[in-house]
């Protein structure tokens, strides 16, 4: 908020005095995406917000002189029209659960929340979140796939649909879709710990909820914006009371001195919180980035210190060597098989 | 340092006496006045003459400023101050606006300063035309300068180190206006600009570029000499300290021995090169 003194009319600069009470800077708008009824709805509900019209959101989203890490501060919002494609194949650093047809689609580009090791920040040039209005285009393109066989869609991988759920709630416009496409099997990863969707809609079978987890001191390191392990347990055990499929993901796990320490204590607190018999399954991951990514987030002014660390590149995919890989994750293997049989656990 | 670019000398002189800026004598092209903060250039009117203002004032004032080889002036802001032509009678003249799209009305072309400070003023959409716009049945707002302001500085400047700020000087009816007129308008909002100003500054200030202070500065322009790197090796070096400092290494202390060294061919400074990155690691 600004502290305007009328009398001098000066202003607070050096305090928190410019930054938006808002949790979005301006919301552009796509000129195509006026008529669309989310894009109503949006407006409707920030209606104190400053809108810019634009013609085409890569005008915004796209250009080259963003500074990612200023802009995540003052986060904008981008309503846009998507053109094709709607679907992508799923990436190979990252689980298909046994899947073979694994698609991933993005509703949102970028994400609510400030996790210091993403590759969002490599991604994109920008940190503004676009928002796709034109739902059903996406309903008949994932259809026109699940028609011919099974499918695996994440459908939140590049954002966190239910942390965001508050501003556009995707997952309710898309319910009624999954509900009558029971070939397709939905997962829809999360660290939020909002339990509206949970508890207002009646779980599928085919829709699986995938929350990420990691220990405390971790998130409260790298995972900004997001909630406490403390609430993201207590919307694993709503969702599960309320008979949703719930999948745990323990990525990124990282290695280093410090961390390697954190994971025995956390996955104790995790299964003594949470009955493991009732977890779908569990995934597995260490910090992992392509190489571009890594090399344009270290060419940011800002970014973590997880980035300075020295790591192996292997097919193109920066990480830890692979003998560390290995004996580290024997050792959690070691742990998380008292909880979980062990072909219920998928890593890379 | 704060670039300003100003079309008048109208637009200019409360600018030059609210921040006591001298006169550089020696810099023929365009008027341009500074303090150990500040430069101002008057550009002249239209998107072209403001182009080649901000490239002339970045390639007189700002070198050095670079240090880690990338393409941005971090550290520094620019601003554009000046009039505008409104069609949209719901702010008065003399009302200071600051701008979150530029279009080039020849081009078609939109551009987006990002808008993080100056939120107790109006934030408007702004057309920027080649002639004065005298049609009062348009509902927008007109400049002659921004287009060329955000085409030339999109090279140098991330988005939100930009800034564009007009006060209403007309309804679209540009001929009835009076120089004392026309400055008073900038006059009377000077307070309002210097603290958007200080606003933009102190923004740009907490994200600035972690880079490296004088005497690291002095460090490696030494060794670089001494031991003959090629400015490739010395982008390497910088970006090598960089990465060194944030782990909280003392790298001057680590790197003292390369000061005594001196090398005669750039092989061996190759070596020495090598070394020098290991003890960064």
């Amino acid at each position: 908020m600004n502290t305007l003194d009328k009398s001098s009319n000066k202003i607070d600069y050096k305090g928190e005095g410019f930054k938006t009470k808002n949790l979005f800077n301006v919301i552009y708008v796509e000129e195509a995406a006026f008529k669309y009824p989310i894009t109503k709805e949006v407006l409707d509900k920030y209606c104190n917000l400053q809108v810019i019209t634009i013609r085409h959101y890569k005008d915004v989203f796209n250009r080259t002189n963003q500074h990612f890490q200023i802009q995540k501060q003052y986060q904008s919002l981008i309503l846009a029209v998507k053109d094709k494609p709607f679907l992508y194949e799923g990436p190979q650093v990252c689980q298909n659960f046994g899947y073979p047809n694994f698609y991933y689609t993005s509703f949102l580009l970028n994400c609510i929340f400030d996790c210091g090791y993403c590759y969002l920040q490599g991604m994109y040039n920008s940190a503004n979140i676009v928002a796709f209005v034109n739902v059903e285009d996406f309903k008949n393109s994932i259809e026109q796939e699940s028609l011919k066989k099974p499918v695996f869609l994440a459908v939140s991988y590049d954002t966190d649909l239910i942390g965001f759920y508050n501003i556009i709630p995707y997952i309710d416009y898309f319910y009624g879709f999954f509900k009558m496409h029971p070939a397709l099997t939905v997962e829809i990863r999360t660290k939020s710990g909002n339990q509206s969707f949970y508890k207002t809609h009646t779980a599928l079978d085919n829709i699986v909820i995938a929350f990420t987890l990691s220990p405390q001191e971790i998130i409260e390191k790298y995972e900004k914006n997001t909630p406490p392990l403390k609430t993201r347990i207590k919307a694993i055990k709503t969702a599960l009371d309320q008979g949703f499929k719930v999948r745990i993901c323990l990525d990124p796990v990282f290695i280093n001195p410090v961390a390697d320490h954190l994971y025995e204590p956390f996955y104790e607190y995790v299964f003594s919180e949470i009955n493991a018999n009732k977890i779908l399954d569990l995934s597995f991951g260490f910090f992992r980035m392509s190489k571009e990514f890594f090399k344009r987030i270290k060419k940011q002014s800002e970014y973590s210190d997880l980035f300075l660390d020295e790591y192996c590149l292997n097919e193109n995919v920066i990480s830890y060597p692979k003998e560390y890989q290995n004996n580290i994750m024997t050792r959690h293997y070691q742990i998380l098989t008292n909880y979980m049989k062990k072909e219920k656990i998928f890593s890379l | 340092m704060v670039f300003i670019v100003t079309a008048l000398m109208i637009e200019a002189a409360p600018i030059i006496e609210y921040y006591s800026l001298k006169k550089d004598m020696s810099v023929k092209a365009f008027q341009v006045y500074k303090n150990s903060d500040m430069v101002l250039i008057i550009s002249g009117v239209g998107k072209i003459k403001s182009a080649m203002a901000v490239v002339h004032l970045l390639s007189i004032y700002n070198k050095g400023s670079k240090m880690d080889g990338s393409d941005v002036y971090s550290n520094d802001i620019l601003v554009n101050i000046g009039l505008c032509g409104a069609g949209d009678s719901n702010y008065d003249i003399g009302r200071l606006l600051i701008i979150n799209k530029v279009t080039d009305m020849d081009t078609g072309r939109d551009y987006y300063p990002d808008v993080f400070c100056g939120k107790n003023l109006p934030s408007v959409s702004l057309c920027c035309y080649s002639r004065p716009i005298k049609s009062k049945d348009m509902k927008v707002f007109c400049d002659m300068e921004s287009a060329g302001i955000m085409e030339a500085t999109k090279k140098f400047f991330y988005a939100h180190q930009v800034l564009i700020l007009k006060v209403i000087s007309d309804y679209l009816a540009p001929e009835k206006l009076d120089k004392k007129f026309l400055k008073s308008l900038i006059e009377n909002n000077i307070t309002l600009i210097d603290n958007t100003l200080r606003e933009v500054k102190y923004l740009n200030e907490k994200f600035k570029k972690f880079s490296l202070n004088e005497e690291e500065s002095k460090f490696v322009e030494k060794i670089v000499k001494n031991l003959k790197f090629t400015d490739m090796m010395k982008q390497i070096i910088v970006k090598d300290i960089v990465n060194a400092k944030k782990k909280g290494t003392d790298v001057l202390n680590v790197l003292g021995f390369s000061l005594e060294s001196k090398v005669n061919s750039k092989l061996e400074g190759k070596k020495i090169f090598e070394h020098i990155r290991q003890k960064l690691k």
